[in-house]
């Protein structure tokens, strides 16, 4: 997998919020809000290839988490990722 | 009572422009999001997927508040915005940034050399000032959840013309127009 290029994460407040800043319109009624965690690791796998184990590896390196929990994890957050575009 | 009798036409305006969506948000501040909108317009780039050049970002934001009805609502519809490369009409709706930081979708009434006049369709008093370099972006497209109606939609602006012909009858429009929604 790996995120389409385009999308940048703009720091709101206490929000990261994804914008698809390569395209002419941006629309701001659908902005994508990560969490902590989301955000974790979208900075570990942005701008590269990536597996769903990769995602759950920068959970597990960051927080105090037990390995099948990190995947689970990962695996929905990259279904999600997939279902509104993001990744190919 | 007035509900019911303007029943007809507020049925008639739902399968026209559809309804208030009820769909969970998380609403970002509107200085903060407004901010980024502004910064967004002034940037231009090249799309990801088509590789064209662009000189300008447009941006798409949901309305929130109620200084524009009747042509536009809260949370209901979202208006496309466009750097303004244009000159400006007096018709136009416009994000303006009129103190700093602070920002309003309202339509001008009046220019006068640099200086613009601003005020809310659905105000009946009220006006706002600020400079034509305070202007961060044009109403390019009205969205509906049913449709979308063009800025520069003939029918449109013979509407909003006419609604400040209106401006001392505004005040009973407005609550008849609220008892359609």
């Amino acid at each position: 997998m790996k995120i389409k290029e385009g999308f940048e994460v703009c720091d709101l407040f206490d929000n990261h919020v994804i914008v698809a800043s390569g395209r002419q319109n941006i629309n701001f009624s659908k902005v994508v809000n990560l969490n902590e965690s989301a955000n974790v690791m979208w900075k570990a796998v942005v701008g590269k290839e990536f597996t769903v184990q990769d995602m759950a590896n920068a959970l597990t390196a960051e927080y105090e988490v037990d390995d099948a929990t990190a995947l689970a994890d990962a695996e929905r957050i990259a279904a999600e990722w997939k279902e509104i575009g993001m990744v190919d | 009572m007035i509900r019911i009798f303007l029943s007809p036409w507020r049925w008639r305006r739902q399968r026209r422009d559809g309804v208030l969506s009820n769909e969970a948000r998380q609403e970002i501040p509107n200085d903060v999001l407004l901010g980024l909108v502004r910064d967004m317009l002034k940037n231009g780039g090249t799309d990801a997927e088509s590789g064209e050049h662009f000189a300008h970002h447009t941006a798409t934001i949901w309305v929130k508040g109620y200084s524009m009805r009747p042509f536009l609502e809260h949370m209901r519809d979202r208006v496309v915005l466009a750097y303004p490369e244009r000159p400006l009409q007096e018709w136009d709706a416009v994000l303006a940034e009129i103190t700093p930081g602070h920002y309003v979708l309202h339509r001008i009434i009046n220019i006068e050399g640099d200086n613009v006049t601003l005020m809310g369709d659905g105000n009946v008093r009220g006006t706002e000032r600020c400079k034509l370099s305070d202007v961060c972006g044009i109403v390019t497209h009205y969205i509906r959840p049913k449709r979308t109606i063009l800025a520069t939609d003939k029918k449109l602006i013979r509407r909003i013309k006419r609604w400040r012909k209106w401006l001392r009858w505004r005040r009973y429009l407005l609550f008849l127009y609220r008892a359609t929604v």
